[in-house]
């Protein structure tokens, strides 16, 4: 009996290692190697790190900078001048921060910098009680606080109101501990766009390791852990992509959106106090236009993803190209004739229906990139 | 054997008569001789015979003495008689009120079902001093993640893995030696006394459905640990002295103090840091009524994986304080806890920018930390003859008591209060029914009402 029980399992082993190996060799027989495709990569992936991430990045550290600069003016001469000063500066810095979203990869997800700058939803009843119970704020005591009382979000809600009935706000309602707090949260907010920059400059841990840039630039060699290839650091990049494109369409915009102008919610809308929200998605889109075509809007033209696409599939490529394009237009085209915030669209019928527009756009550049280009990383003759 | 006694004597006695009667003739005197030897002869062989039987009755005795006894020998000599096994368990719905996000006030109601916890419990007694416990419990239906901290990856990464630890785990393998009631040494996995929890987990040892909600959100939930104590009881006194493995500070959190750095998510426990808890009571909350007093002490920094990201100790320091009074159908239970952590800004900051660590929201910890609760109940079955006790309970957390800088959130400060009943169908068998409010410390979040059913038992072999 006790045999017959060990015969069984030695065939359930054998069986099952057999049917191991033969998907193992599976994956391994070489496809025909007709269908494969030669492009070199090095000069693309060197333009993407420099000329649109760390690009992206310094003008981000540069903008918090000014926002810094603009809130301590703020409080020096609480002026509407210079309180409408600080919301542009504000609107300044939040768009390199959207458009780098297209890769929050790296540093920015390592060094946990995301949620330090961009938490949401606010804690707006934390944040009356720190104003409520404290004031002269500083840099080092906000850093200690948790990350929904800090960021881009509580300072659109200092700057420019609750954002119910308008975006604009009196400076007679800022109060003095409202304006120092905004001062403390800019200058925390400056000095982790520092550290981001940095990291892909000088050093991705801020302390002995090498710059991420250079990570990214050089896959493959001995002391690079995180890039063995340059395969992987295109999957990044394509995968980065597809990650907003997503979180845009079926997060951003779907959360509040809802099933029905009933069931819309606005609490979860981002940037609703400065109604900055169609301005936000169309970046963060415009962030994928740009490490697609390898150049911010208007710069001359440089070796983006597109060039490796057009290498693979020509038609494909000018086929994303259009409908990168298209969703940023579609999302644009929410606010209508009489430019409506997104927080009003989301309960106006013919809002939602130019909603679902965009929605729709943003579906098929995600099914484009997932289910095309994603492919074309395996038909590339490395 | 009787009968034949008495045959026999009635043989004897007819024998006696024929004799008595018989000298006139020679010839049938004679003959008469003649049957009464032959008369004689048969009873002697009729004895010879009861004697063999007997003999062989005596045997056979003997025989099955011998066999009882051996039986009785092996019996106590079995070694399952030396194992023990326990186990206890619960289930339970619960429907509470729940907030999308902090910036939500308008709350949405949402029921659950919670296979909570099967547990199994394993003992052997060795001999008469030595003895060892193994307890194994299944949370939430089994299986888990395991968080492991490779130091070789990249500049060192936590990483998740979906393959063991979690929610099926050992929660107690101790072995004991306890030559006396005075004294007596336990080592391995061992239970911290500080929590009555860690002493009253079954789910017929304490009133409210879930356990008590104010500890949970404060210390580890049956707190185990590896390390070594000493325990025993003189005149009514119980006490409990351990050194045992310490906290790692990385994983405190906001909403649950030091609760979470209880190192149970990894594989391996750093024990750099080692803490000691130290226990007094003068009578038995397992058995009822008592009052006690409990301390632990212990420094975090050490069992870091980033050990050199916070400069000072991270000493935590925790005092509790508890009683029972169990009389009749009166039940009265209570704890106050009250702990202290040293450089919980440094702790903040340091999760805050831990790589990988990802605290979140929730990377601000509590310099002090205060949690309370009591319960009252009364068992109607004094009463009546229906097996209920009615309760009333309250629980009162708050893990942000105090911050080194700024000013702590109040939106950890919960209270919860609630009334229930218990009803005992049968001793082992236990079903809950409880109903409260939870109040949020912070005025612009409405309280909300929460209702919860539970199913228990214990029992042991």
């Amino acid at each position: 009996m006790k045999q017959l029980k060990y015969s069984a399992v030695a065939i359930a082993l054998i069986s099952t290692l057999a049917a191991c190996g033969g998907s193992g060799s599976d994956d391994t027989t070489p496809p025909p190697t007709d269908d494969k495709f030669e492009f070199a990569a090095t000069e693309m992936i060197t333009n993407l790190t420099d000329d649109v991430i760390i690009s992206g990045y310094s003008t981000l550290a540069i903008k918090g900078e000014e926002m810094f600069l603009a809130s301590q003016t703020l409080v020096a001469n609480k002026t509407q001048a210079n309180l409408l000063a600080a919301q542009e500066a504000w609107k300044a810095a939040r768009q390199p921060w959207e458009q780098g979203e297209s890769h929050i990869f790296g540093p920015v997800d390592s060094l946990g910098i995301d949620p330090h700058l961009d938490s949401w939803p606010l804690n707006t009843t934390d944040l009356k009680t720190v104003l409520t119970n404290n004031s002269g704020f500083s840099a080092d005591t906000i850093k200690g606080w948790n990350d929904d009382v800090q960021g881009f979000h509580t300072m659109e809600y200092l700057l420019f109101g609750d954002g119910v009935a308008d975006n604009q706000k009196d400076v007679a309602d800022l109060s003095m501990s409202e304006a120092e707090y905004l001062m403390g949260l800019s200058e925390v907010f400056r000095d982790y766009t520092k550290t981001l920059d940095d990291s892909w400059l000088i050093s991705h841990d801020g302390q002995t390791g090498k710059a991420y840039g250079e990570l990214v630039k050089n896959p493959g060699t001995a002391d690079n852990t995180f890039y063995a290839s340059q395969v992987g650091v295109i999957q990044e990049l394509v995968n980065g992509m597809i990650g907003i494109v997503d979180e845009v369409g079926n997060g951003k915009i779907a959360d509040p959106f809802g099933t029905s102008a009933a069931t819309a919610d606005t609490s979860k809308v981002e940037s609703q106090y400065s109604w900055n929200s169609l301005t936000d998605f169309s970046d963060n889109i415009i962030g994928v236009r740009n490490v697609y075509q390898g150049e911010l809007t208007g710069a001359s033209d440089k070796q983006g993803i597109i060039d490796f696409v057009k290498a693979g599939d020509e038609a494909l490529a000018l086929r994303v190209s259009s409908e990168i394009d298209d969703a940023i237009i579609k999302i644009q085209a929410i606010k209508g004739s009489n430019n409506m915030p997104f927080r009003q669209a989301i309960a106006d019928a013919e809002g939602r229906g130019r909603i679902q527009t965009a929605v729709d756009a943003l579906s098929k550049l995600q099914a484009s990139l997932e289910s095309d280009v994603v492919p074309l990383l395996n038909k590339w003759k490395v | 054997m009787k009968t034949k006694l008495s045959l026999l004597a009635l043989c004897i006695a007819g024998f006696s008569c024929t004799s008595a009667m018989a000298a006139t003739d020679p010839a049938q005197l004679e003959q008469a001789i003649a049957k009464q030897e032959a008369e004689l002869n048969k009873l002697k062989h009729d004895l010879a015979e009861l004697a063999a039987q007997q003999k062989m009755q005596l045997k056979q005795q003997e025989e099955q003495a011998e066999v009882v006894a051996t039986a009785r020998k092996e019996l106590t000599e079995s070694k399952w008689n030396k194992f023990s096994f326990k186990s206890y368990g619960s289930m339970t719905y619960t429907s509470d009120e729940y907030y999308q996000n902090v910036q939500d006030t308008s709350p949405e109601r949402r029921g659950r079902f919670d296979l909570e916890r099967i547990v199994t419990e394993f003992g052997y007694q060795f001999n008469d001093e030595w003895d060892m416990e193994v307890e194994i419990e299944y949370e939430h239906g089994g299986t888990g993640t395991a968080l492991e901290y490779d130091g070789f990856d990249e500049f060192g990464e936590f990483e998740t893995e979906v393959e063991a630890g979690g929610e099926v785990m050992i929660e107690k393998a101790e072995l004991r030696y306890r030559p006396s009631d005075e004294f007596g040494v336990k080592f391995g996995n061992i239970h911290l006394p500080i929590g009555l929890s860690s002493i009253l987990h079954k789910p017929d040892q304490y009133l409210t459905v879930l356990r008590h909600r104010s500890e949970a959100a404060m210390l580890p939930a049956v707190w185990n640990e590896m390390g070594v104590g000493i325990f025993g009881e003189m005149a009514n006194f119980h006490y409990q002295a351990q050194v045992v493995s310490g906290l790692n500070s990385e994983y405190f959190r906001t909403y649950d103090w030091i609760a979470s750095g209880h190192q149970k998510r990894f594989e391996s426990v750093n024990a750099d840091d080692l803490a000691y808890a130290l226990r007094l009571d003068y009578g038995n909350f397992k058995k009822g009524s008592a009052v006690g007093v409990a301390y632990y002490y212990g420094n975090t920094t050490g069992n870091r994986h980033k050990s050199n990201k916070v400069s000072g100790d991270g000493t935590v320091s925790i005092l509790a304080i508890s009683g029972a009074f169990v009389q009749g159908p009166w039940i009265l239970r209570g704890q106050y806890l009250n702990g202290t952590l040293s450089d919980a800004d440094g702790i903040t900051q340091a999760n805050k920018t831990t790589p990988g660590l990802k605290p979140g929201n929730f990377a601000q910890v509590g310099s002090e930390s205060e949690a309370f609760f009591v319960e009252a109940g009364v068992d109607l079955s004094h009463f009546t003859s229906i097996p209920v006790t009615v309760f009333a309970n309250i629980d009162y957390s708050n893990p942000l008591a105090d911050v080194d800088t700024g000013t702590a959130s109040k939106r950890y400060e919960n209270t919860w209060t609630s009334i229930g009943i218990n009803y005992f169908p049968i001793a082992e068998i236990v079903i809950k029914a409880e109903a409260g409010r939870q109040q949020v410390a912070v005025s612009s979040i409405p309280d909300t009402n929460f209702f919860a059913l539970g199913v228990g038992y214990q029992f042991s072999l």
